[in-house]
């Protein structure tokens, strides 16, 4: 039976002498359909008698609904359902979240909440006609106070979201890992300061899509759509609609790009429910871009940080402390306090910080519900940290690399147990740094810019490094309500009776190239060519156990379901084939994509006619052979252990390392920051492809220099949103993403299949990080520091302006 | 409300004539009633660049256009760039230098970069910057789609 051991954690443990495309950056199997506009996103499904939706939002922050008088609309030409909160009320119950209780139905039903969210809707013969219906809608709505400031909703007075409840807390809690009190207490300095993260979030070019069917008569709702993973909001669609799981089937679409927050499960409980009005008509509903931006997944990590470190006379880290007032926004629904508590899989970074301290809250404030987005929660956090350490440098007088030098985890001492418990697996953060130091010609820059502030112009530097926290694990999040240990990731591959192979997976396309990955790695292990390998996605109900893309776990997750469903087809090849060699399994091996004899050449066969035997000559076989050549696995991350009272536990699997160094120019009379240069050397093990890799970072850069100087959703203190069109939210362009410099180290994973580490949020994590270290050390001349993202003209300017 | 007009237009070199309600957008149109659905929507206010085809020629938004206002007019979209199993070299360069990840914004940055090497067979880095400064590529970070370019000018120059 394979199993963990089975499967290899180097090259070197295919049967292949010599594979040709794991480590290669090849080209996408994927890219093809997508460059002819052959992919079938959903806005591309059109399914007989489809109906379309729209949406009536609300346009208040926080208001009781009085009445809502659908009748007008009900009587247009075109439109078949209308359904309002009421409806929601009599066939749903309010979403999950996280922690639990404070979530409501798809549709407001007593109350409106956050401008934006969905009050009644409509399913019509076409978008157009649907949207003309909902301008025959008339709510009637009481004003309430609203609250939008996190701080604010702390108070005894502010309005409530959720009256129940007596308070706006969602969740309160203080985890503290070693002496964190002693440390201070001794510490020869300590470096203390405020930090304001502001909203912003992930807006994939699509917006979410979905085309619901309840059939009325089988009782069972179809669902296809642009879910990020499937049977997560199959599961949480037949707990909002008591349905047994398996009457549920969601079928995920290829998606244009989710970054984390895609699933739209309101969009899709709403079309559940219009198709069921409708009579069981499939019921589509495409989010537009100002939906998406008022009322999508398009907002995370509104957060406000008070935060310290400790330190002995040389520079050492001996305490950390981070206080987070984190403003989730009007529910905890879909992930919610998930990413406030990602950070402690990484919460000492980089370092050897014996002693820590997290004081979380989370509080509900009229604003939209907080979405995952890149890195889920980290990218903040790693903010807050490296900018402690420059802060701390300057005040020990060392340079921001020396500092870090003197915390980094040393390279013997892996695997190291970080004071929030989590194991990292490998690495050499030392020579990550070192790496990109001399990249960058780290002196010289210094030098440039010693000479630029002679000249009254002024640059910075930041040098930040971070830890990825890759494959994640349930048990991170059992804290905040979140319970399980282990995220099963099952591929099955089949071998045709033409001789090719396909690997059926239950994820769809979302632009990493993981199925070109899984491809490679099931190419190398029969050593046959790429495009003899086809990849397939399957819905919830046919794939294997699955999560998909989520937490930087797929390539990792997925290669181990290969490898593990290549090793299992394998050992049912040997046992036929010991049968036609009339020999013992034990005899038998796959060598370079033949079926052999150990130690006999000549005996031999390709392991496709051993295939095409099983399919096709039944006459040949062994009684009690298991004639088909499929094999499913399986894989979840081994060693995995609950979490203790204080958050502890082996989480997420790997730990991938990265050193940003950028130099920016912060111009002091328009107060724009220019970025000049960017350098990267990262760190993620085994790369399996590193095109795909490469890809990976530089998006995520584009990312995080959007968080650092453009994206933000911007409410005004009465909860209205000011940033609903793309003329407001700023995404970043060519003329603002640098063109980096990137080079790689491999420190493979002892843990992992092939030893690849998870890679597709690291450049996420660190490049808000070192914009604003990079801002501030081009500031330092001028007296000034900033503590808030984005860091925009107007936050530059106004800070300038009180030097 | 719905007032409907009879257009004609040639898209990817194949005539079409149909009645359209005014108030269609051209992409609507394309996808909708042409089942063209290779042009994606990105934002519907004419921002992020994906929904470009080329009108007469030029690169142009289909979201912020009627389909009435291509009435009479030539237009080519993505499906129109392969000629039958052979990728385009803008293609082809996209797909070498991995120009794309979820490829929702590529049809539209292919159009504008197709208006730019028709027109220019030795952009400057000026003109490929400005021509790809008006799309959205949330993915890439635009490093791969700048080498895709240079390569798509290759290639063009060699054929």
């Amino acid at each position: 039976m394979t199993g963990h051991d089975d499967i290899p954690k180097t090259l070197a443990g295919l049967p292949n002498s010599a594979p040709r495309y794991i480590g290669q950056p090849i080209e996408r199997l994927e890219d093809p359909a997508l460059l002819t506009g052959q992919t079938e996103f959903i806005d591309n499904v059109v399914l007989p008698r489809m109906l379309h939706c729209a949406i009536l939002r609300s346009p208040h922050a926080h208001a009781r609904i009085v009445s809502v008088d659908v009748s007008e609309a009900e009587k247009l030409p075109g439109v078949f359902a209308v359904i309002t909160g009421e409806d929601a009320k009599r066939w749903s119950n309010p979403t999950m979240t996280v922690p639990p209780g404070w979530g409501t139905h798809c549709l407001a039903t007593d109350k409106a909440r956050f401008v934006g969210e969905p009050v009644a809707a409509v399913a019509a013969i076409s978008r157009y006609v649907a949207e003309d219906a909902l301008e025959l809608i008339t709510v009637e709505y009481e004003t309430l106070p609203a609250v939008a400031d996190a701080r604010k909703a702390l108070d005894a007075d502010s309005p409530l979201l959720f009256e129940e409840h007596g308070h706006n807390v969602m969740l309160q809690k203080v985890f503290t890992w070693g002496e964190v009190d002693a440390a201070f207490a001794n510490a020869a300095h300590v470096v203390q300061q405020t930090f304001r993260w502001n909203r912003l979030g992930a807006n994939p070019l699509e917006t979410f899509g979905v085309i619901s069917q309840w059939d009325l008569i089988a009782g069972t709702l179809t669902c296809r759509g642009s879910f990020q993973a499937q049977g997560h909001y199959a599961m949480a669609r037949a707990m909002v609609f008591n349905l047994p799981l398996n009457k549920v089937r969601f079928i995920s679409q290829p998606h244009g790009g989710s970054f984390g927050g895609k699933g739209g499960a309101r969009g899709t409980d709403i079309t559940a429910l219009l198709s069921r009005k409708a009579g069981g008509r499939p019921v589509k509903w495409i989010e537009d871009r100002m939906e998406y931006l008022a009322g999508g997944a398009s907002q995370a990590w509104d957060r406000h940080y008070d935060a310290a470190l400790a330190l002995d006379a040389d520079g050492k880290v001996t305490g950390f402390r981070v206080k987070l007032l984190d403003d989730l926004g009007a529910t905890a629904e879909g992930w919610g306090a998930v990413s406030a508590a990602k950070p402690l899989s990484n919460f000492t970074g980089c370092y050897t910080i014996p002693a820590a301290q997290y004081d979380l809250t989370i509080v509900a404030t009229n604003k939209l519900p907080g979405s995952p987005y890149r890195g889920m929660g980290p990218p903040p956090h790693n903010w807050v940290q490296e900018q402690l350490m420059d802060l701390a440098a300057r005040k020990l007088g060392l340079d921001p690399t020396e500092i870090r030098r003197r915390n980094f985890i040393p390279p013997d001492a892996f695997p190291y147990t970080i004071a929030s418990g989590n194991e990292y697996d490998s690495g050499d953060y030392r020579a990550t740094l070192e790496t990109v130091l001399e990249m960058a010609d780290y002196p010289a820059l210094r030098a440039e810019q010693a000479r630029a502030r002679a000249e009254g112009r002024y640059l910075g530097i930041g040098v930040v490094n971070t830890i990825e926290p890759g494959v994640f694990d349930w048990n991170a999040y059992a804290i905040v309500g979140q319970p399980g240990t282990g995220v099963p990731e099952g591929c099955t591959i089949g071998i045709d009776l033409f001789g090719k192979l396909t690997i059926r997976v239950g994820f769809s396309l979302e632009g990493q190239g993981q199925y070109t990955v899984a491809a490679q790695v099931l190419a190398d292990w029969f050593k046959i060519d790429i495009t003899d390998v086809r990849v397939v996605a399957l819905d919830t109900l046919s794939a294997p156990p699955h999560f998909g893309p989520g937490g930087s776990r797929l390539g990792v997750a997925l290669t181990g379901a290969v490898l593990g469903a290549a090793h299992r087809l394998t050992e049912k090849l040997i046992a036929v084939a010991a049968a036609l060699f009339q020999t013992t399994p034990e005899h038998v091996e796959l060598r370079d994509g033949m079926i052999g004899v150990k130690g006999m050449a000549e005996a031999q066969m390709p392991f496709q006619e051993v295939a095409q035997t099983m399919l096709a000559r039944s006459d040949l076989l062994p009684p009690g052979v298991d004639p088909n050549p499929e094999a499913t696995y399986v894989w979840t991350a081994a060693g995995r252990t609950p979490a203790d009272e204080q958050g502890r536990a082996k989480s997420y699997l790997t730990a991938a390392n990265a050193c940003h160094v950028v130099l920016v120019e912060v111009d002091i009379e328009t107060a724009q920051v220019q970025i000049k240069k960017y350098w990267i050397a990262d760190d993620c093990g085994t790369r399996l492809n590193p095109a795909n890799v490469e890809g990976q970072t530089q998006g995520g850069v584009a990312q995080g220099v959007g968080a650092a100087l453009l994206e933000e959703a911007v409410y005004d203190e009465d909860a209205q949103l000011r940033t609903s069109t793309f003329m407001d939210y700023l995404l970043p362009t060519i003329y603002e993403v640098p063109m980096t410099e990137k080079r790689a180290l491999c420190t493979p994973s002892p843990f992992t299949p092939l030893g690849a580490k998870g890679c597709g949020e690291g450049a996420m994590h660190t490049t808000p990080a070192a914009i604003l270290c990079a801002i501030n050390d081009a500031l330092i001349p001028l007296g000034v520091q900033l503590f808030e993202i984005p860091a925009s003209p107007q936050r530059i300017w106004t800070l300038l302006q009180r030097r | 409300m719905s007032v409907t007009r009879r257009i004609a237009m040639t898209v990817n070199g194949e005539r079409h004539e149909a009645d359209v309600e005014v108030r269609t957008t051209l992409v609507d149109f394309l996808r909708g009633d042409l089942g063209l659905t290779g042009t994606h929507v990105g934002c519907e206010h004419g921002v992020c660049g994906a929904c470009t085809v080329l009108w007469n020629g030029r690169a142009v938004r289909s979201c912020i256009m009627l389909a009435v206002q291509a009435d009479g007019a030539e237009l080519k979209t993505v499906e129109g760039l392969a000629d039958g199993a052979t990728l385009h070299p803008i293609q082809q360069a996209f797909l070498e230098k991995h120009g794309l990840q979820c490829g929702f914004c590529t049809p539209g940055f292919m159009m504008s970069i197709y208006e730019l090497l028709t027109r220019d067979s030795a952009p400057s880095e000026e003109d490929i910057t400005d021509t790809l400064g008006g799309h959205i590529c949330r993915c890439t970070g635009y490093q791969s789609i700048v080498e895709a370019v240079h390569l798509a000018v290759e290639k063009m120059r060699a054929t």
